[in-house]
């Protein structure tokens, strides 16, 4: 019997029962499902945490922060929290780089008319959209003459504009930050899916760094962003500057190059994300199994109900063989229709996803084709015994099996 | 018989000698068939009559190579069958013996011409020859019109007439017949008889087991089994 033969012969003895064939593909169904849809939300997870945090590495630029001690947020005896206006200056000087900027972060009430909201401040370059991860959708970014002139300009999230002035344009209202006017140029929106949107509120508001200075002087300067000089390595102005800084600090751990702090946290998201990914996908991987458990038990009704039909091909030649073949066949096209089934609906669920709720799911062709391979596995490894236990059948007694 | 093979001489077809079969019911032991001693010419005729319980079927079910003797020896075609093994026994139910049973035994989800070409499928023939042939042994047991009809769908007579073009498809030495005519009405089982009849005068082997002497009258001499044993044997023409 060929093997085209064996599937369409199985083919057909499904389709006899296909109610029953239904169900108990969808336990196999499910199982794959749920894995592709785990993975590709754990992968998709991992990466929104680690853009979100990475920020992107601008070329040529060091990102410098006071280095974080023991507790994050606890500040510590002789711990430095923000550079001074003296460190600035010393980076300044510096051989090797090109210029020096700052970002400040606070929260601050923002009013116009007779509304007052809060709002996270982000105050830096004018390249603060990078470091922020946001994209301007009307108006325009503030500019480096901007920052270099203390404008009273500011950038209003999308969010924060609606609550602010409805539908109407933001472009060119005057709202009230910490009791300076300031002229709203430009609206913006999150350039990534925004994870700490859902903990933090999505209401924020960009500044010029000079002018958050002007408006809040007490709000410590919380990152140095050196652009370094053409052909200068940043990593060696890097290492110089850092140490610069520490000594003209008197504290040996004053301050870090970010990007090592960056790496860290990226490695830590990754295997903590990894492993509730393998954890979760474990738990999927045990409904797969039920799954499989549900096929053997059908085979085995299967083979007891057709017992008789078993005697009948027996009397006409079907080898122990044959019969074996035609069980497992039936088994693993079971398993098979639900794998597939699964990919079909695990790649479309995780494509909703991310369609509807912008999370960034994302396949894993690797999830896809295990999935379906482990039901392919199911299918031989459940169909087994059933099949065997027709093989083994006596003609006689199948035969006359009632 | 198109095709069928036709076996001539007197070379013995089946060769049964000193034959017991013994069941273990628990600790006991039933002896269903006692020291049979059977020759089966080719081309022959033969029924094996007795009442129920006589172990006909037993018989029937040895010769066809569905269970094995507990002693004694049977050969078929030449071949020495209690020491072959399971597939080799396959082999020969594909290939040697063609069964006709009382109840038909179609595959109820099976056309008439997929059920013919069961047997044929099992000896690896090509979709299309096999397609050939059934359609053509469909067409001489008048069932030209019943091809892509489902057993549920057609008479007892007519079931039984695709029993026997599938117990023909590969050619079979022998045709073995248990009760054939027993879940039919007497002029179908009359028909089916004579149909018997007719491929035994083209050349095929017949062997039918019944308890109804009227059957074992179409056949050309006739054994008689009792309790296990043969009792007696006649030569009818």
């Amino acid at each position: 019997m060929s093997f085209t033969e064996m599937w369409l012969a199985a083919a057909s003895s499904l389709r006899a029962s296909p109610l029953r064939t239904f169900l108990t593909m969808l336990g196999i169904w499910i199982g794959v499902a749920s894995i592709i849809i785990i993975v590709a939300m754990g992968q998709g997870g991992q990466k929104a945490v680690i853009s979100t945090i990475a920020s992107t590495r601008l070329q040529n630029t060091i990102q410098i922060l006071p280095q974080e001690i023991v507790e994050p947020g606890l500040p510590q005896p002789g711990q430095v929290l923000s550079f001074q206006t003296s460190d600035l200056q010393l980076a300044q000087q510096f051989s090797g780089v090109a210029s020096v900027s700052y970002s400040l972060y606070g929260q601050a009430t923002v009013g116009y008319h007779s509304h007052t909201l809060n709002a996270s401040v982000q105050a830096g370059p004018a390249y603060l959209n990078d470091l922020a991860h946001f994209t301007v959708i009307s108006g325009h970014m503030f500019t480096s003459t901007d920052v270099l002139a203390h404008r009273q300009v500011a950038l209003v999230s999308q969010s924060l504009a609606g609550q602010l002035f409805g539908h109407e344009s933001p472009i060119g209202r005057v709202i009230l930050v910490g009791g300076y006017p300031l002229q709203v140029i430009g609206e913006t929106i999150s350039s990534q899916f925004d994870l700490m949107s859902r903990f933090l509120g999505s209401n924020y508001l960009y500044l010029p760094s000079t002018t958050c200075r002007d408006l809040f002087p007490w709000w410590g300067i919380s990152e140095m962003d050196v652009q370094v000089s053409p052909g200068a390595s940043v990593g060696q102005v890097s290492q110089r500057l850092v140490t610069a800084l520490n000594i003209h600090a008197h504290n040996a751990q004053a301050f870090e190059d970010a990007s090592g702090l960056w790496l860290g946290l990226e490695q830590t998201v990754r295997k903590v994300s990894t492993i509730l990914t393998l954890t979760i996908g474990s738990v999927a991987g045990i409904a797969l199994l039920v799954g499989g458990i549900g096929v053997m038990n059908i085979m085995l009704v299967s083979v007891t109900e057709r017992t008789q039909e078993i005697g009948i091909r027996m009397s006409l030649g079907a080898t122990r063989r044959a019969v074996l073949l035609q069980f497992l066949t039936e088994a693993v096209m079971i398993t098979t229709g639900g794998g597939l089934l699964g990919v079909v609906l695990g790649v479309g669920a995780s494509a909703s996803i991310r369609w509807f709720t912008g999370f960034p799911a994302s396949v894993s062709w690797q999830a896809a084709g295990v999935g379906f391979l482990f039901s392919m596995v199911i299918g031989v490894a459940c169909g087994l015994y059933p099949a065997n236990k027709a093989a083994r059948l006596n003609p006689i007694d199948a035969l006359r099996y009632e | 018989m198109g095709g069928t093979q036709t076996v001539t001489g007197d070379c013995a077809l089946i060769e049964v000698s000193h034959l017991d079969k013994v069941y273990s019911v628990g600790d006991d032991k039933v002896t269903v068939l006692q020291n049979i001693n059977l020759t089966v010419r080719a081309g022959e005729f033969v029924s094996i009559m007795g009442p129920s319980g006589s172990g006909k079927s037993t018989l029937m079910h040895i010769l066809g190579c569905l269970d094995v003797p507990s002693r004694g020896q049977y050969q078929l075609h030449g071949q020495a069958v209690e020491s072959l093994t399971p597939w080799e026994l396959a082999h020969i139910r594909n290939q040697e013996v063609g069964f006709v049973f009382q109840n038909f035994y179609l595959l109820p989800r099976m056309t008439a011409l997929r059920n013919v070409e069961l047997p044929m499928v099992y000896a690896g023939i090509s979709p299309v020859d096999r397609r050939r042939r059934a359609s053509e042994l469909l067409h001489q047991m008048g069932l030209s019109d019943r091809f892509q009809h489902r057993p549920n769908t057609l008479s007892g007579g007519q079931k039984q007439r695709v029993a026997i073009a599938r117990a023909l498809a590969n050619n079979p030495s022998v045709l073995l017949a248990d009760e054939p005519t027993g879940a039919l009405d007497t002029k179908t089982g009359e028909e089916i008889m004579g149909m018997f009849q007719a491929l035994n005068q083209g050349g095929v082997t017949v062997v039918v087991i019944t308890h109804d002497a009227k059957v074992a009258h179409y056949a050309r001499r006739t054994v008689h089994l009792l309790d296990g044993k043969i009792v007696g044997e006649e030569d009818l023409r």
